[in-house]
């Protein structure tokens, strides 16, 4: 093995664990959002304040030629219900709550993200 | 070791076709299978074993091409010409990282060059779809990608380099 | 692959401990004091023996201002019978720099309304609804004006009483701020009973998100959070301390002019601002003046450099112009209107 292959797969690995590394970090810092955004086509359609959910529902989004996700909205969490997207990645993916990672559905062009709302701030006036 | 000789007109021509039918092949058959882990982007690559061999068999250029008709192809053979975008940006990133790492890589380190390659494939990916959704919030998948992509890199990289050793085996005899 | 391998390490190393400093947790401290709870957060190297000392000032500050407390310098005041009273730097700073507001506000804000205060209750939790003969008579001993102060000394006429509550937390927190920075610290989170002071910003460099309290729901509820950075977040409302006789509610804030609670058509009043001692005194003073006035007063002292977030009886939120950007209303069904300089 040369130097330089050493470098690189040392490189690749040391990539690899930074990712595994953040990953668990990540996880162990997860704070629980409250207001879960919709996006279609880069616009924001839908903010919904998950912490004021009681019940759950669905909204149905129409994208191009027929395209439909339809997100169910439940008290603090969110998730693409059903969708008519070829991978269906968007509805495997489940529930999330918290806002490391954002539910993305590439096919219809619909992202949905958790943000930390006023569940992130550091104190309290008042 | 074993290269095929400089091809010109017709030879290359159904070379060419004859690598894109099976990049093309494989891509869609891949399509097929559901991915078990469900995060977008995330796949074997299996079509990328064509890639890594012709850009160390064939050369750069040729490599490109067989890239680029077989992702328009797979786009309109699998109906979703949404990949398109996404999977140009990724190959072109991909490719480019390939035609670099060649020249410091020789056949023997194809293990290595393939995930390094695959990894900028999603990061490509990614970059397209943050773009395209108008959102940097996508890559917060970065993370996963990276690791699926050495993964599976490693898998196709090995995959590519068993190829090319066996067809040395063969010309060989 | 040795050649490669240990600036590789280096590199890993140095990103992991670079993680760790970001993430670094601070040196945290809850105390009683001033009537209120407070929770300290100071971040950076020394920072447990920044957060002791600040402790120790605090209780210092404390006796030196408790009212009700017989060694105190404030008590000194109340109870000299006319007779001068030596002060402490301390006490001296505050008392010239509350009198320089007390006039600046017009006597919005007055340090002698405590027989107000005490004759609603608010002093024991006895609440009762004074006569109004009983607060006529309370009026004339209402009147900052009276108090002199000279060479580190103070005497206030017989009868009359000071109490400092409404800009002690204020300047502590100055105070306290202004000792950590001397003392080399880049960030700090003061929570002094719902008075927010900062210092610097986060220790990753992003603002402090301070949540403001919605006057009209509950405790917990949140009205909007607002971004700052070394600067002091101070709220009043008839919302903190209140009592209810006769469907009526009666708040601890007094009108100077009348010795009963102020009402001016304002739920709350929150101001912000580099200078915690004239936050606190203005988010008094201004509740007492009512938006209008308020807005007007904003506008005629820009050299204050504070913005205001004013909550109004029917939940119309009135921010100044420059919380723009930095504040971002929560409660979604209320109106937001800006208040141009």
């Amino acid at each position: 093995m040369n130097r330089r292959t050493a470098a690189l797969s040392a490189a690749l690995a040391l990539a690899v664990l930074l990712c595994a590394g953040f990953l668990l970090w990540r996880q162990s810092h997860a704070q629980p959002g409250t207001t879960a955004q919709i996006y279609q086509f880069g616009e924001l359609v839908e903010e919904i304040p998950l912490d004021q959910v009681t019940e759950s529902y669905t909204i149905p989004l129409e994208g191009e030629d027929g395209a439909e996700n339809v997100i169910e909205v439940a008290p603090g969490r969110i998730r693409v219900r059903r969708a008519n997207c070829p991978d269906q990645v968007c509805v495997r993916q489940g529930w999330i709550s918290d806002s490391s990672v954002p539910v993305v559905c590439l096919p219809h062009q619909v992202v949905i993200q958790i943000t930390g709302g006023e569940g992130d701030v550091d104190a309290a006036a008042g | 070791m074993w290269t095929p000789p400089p091809a010109k007109g017709t030879r290359r021509l159904t070379r060419l076709a004859l690598l894109t039918a099976i990049a093309l092949t494989i891509f869609l058959v891949e399509a097929q299978i559901p991915v078990p882990i469900p995060i977008p982007g995330v796949k074997l690559g299996l079509a990328n074993i064509v890639t890594v061999y012709a850009v160390f068999v064939l050369g750069c250029g040729d490599a490109l091409l067989i890239l680029v008709c077989r992702v328009f192809l797979g786009a309109v053979f699998s109906g979703q010409m949404m990949t398109l975008f996404y999977s140009r940006g990724g190959g072109l990133l991909c490719w480019l990282v390939m035609v670099l790492l060649r020249r410091v890589l020789t056949r023997r380190q194809i293990w290595l060059c393939s995930p390094i390659a695959a990894i900028f494939h999603n990061l490509g990916q990614l970059l397209v779809a943050a773009v395209m959704l108008g959102t940097w919030v996508v890559l917060a998948y970065l993370p996963y990608l990276v690791i699926a992509g050495a993964a599976s890199g490693l898998f196709t990289g090995l995959c590519a380099q068993f190829l090319i050793h066996r067809l040395d085996a063969i010309s060989r005899s | 692959m040795r050649q490669h391998a240990l600036p590789a390490i280096a590199l890993a190393a140095a990103l992991l401990l670079g993680g760790c400093a970001r993430t670094q947790e601070p040196a945290s401290n809850q105390i009683f004091a001033m009537d209120t709870v407070m929770t300290l957060e100071i971040y950076g190297d020394g920072a447990q023996e920044q957060l002791n000392e600040a402790v120790g000032t605090i209780y210092r500050l404390e006796d030196l201002w408790d009212v009700t407390s017989e060694g105190s310098e404030v008590w000194a005041l109340d109870h000299s019978a006319g007779d001068w009273v030596d002060l402490s730097p301390e006490t001296a700073d505050l008392l010239a720099q509350a009198l320089e507001l007390c006039a600046l506000t017009g006597g919005a804000l007055d340090l002698t309304a405590y027989p107000a205060v005490r004759a609603w209750g608010f002093t024991t939790g006895e609440y009762r609804v004074p006569s109004q003969e009983e607060l006529d008579a309370l009026v004339p001993l209402i009147d900052y004006t009276k108090l002199e102060l000279e060479d580190g000394r103070a005497r206030l006429p017989e009868g009359m009483e000071l109490d400092l509550g409404a800009v002690a937390k204020g300047y502590t927190g100055a105070y306290l701020a202004q000792t950590l920075r001397e003392g080399g610290v880049a960030s700090a989170l003061l929570s002094l009973g719902g008075n927010v002071q900062t210092v610097g910003a986060k220790p990753d460099g992003s603002p402090w998100r301070v949540a403001i309290q919605d006057p009209d729901s509950g405790q917990q509820a949140t009205l909007g959070v607002v971004e700052v950075a070394d600067q002091a977040v101070i709220t009043s409302g008839g919302y903190q301390r209140y009592f209810e006789a006769d469907g009526e509610t009666y708040w601890h804030i007094m009108d100077p002019d009348t010795a009963a609670p102020a009402r001016s058509g304002l739920r709350s009043v929150t101001v912000i601002g580099s200078d915690g001692t004239v936050c606190d005194a203005l988010s008094t003073a201004l509740f007492v003046m009512g938006a209008e006035e308020a807005a007007a007063f904003w506008q005629v002292h820009p050299e204050l450099e504070v913005e205001l977030v004013l909550v109004e009886e029917d939940g119309t939120v009135l921010i100044t112009q420059g919380l723009e950007d930095s504040f971002q209303l929560t409660q979604e069904d209320r109106t937001l209107e800006v208040i141009a300089p």
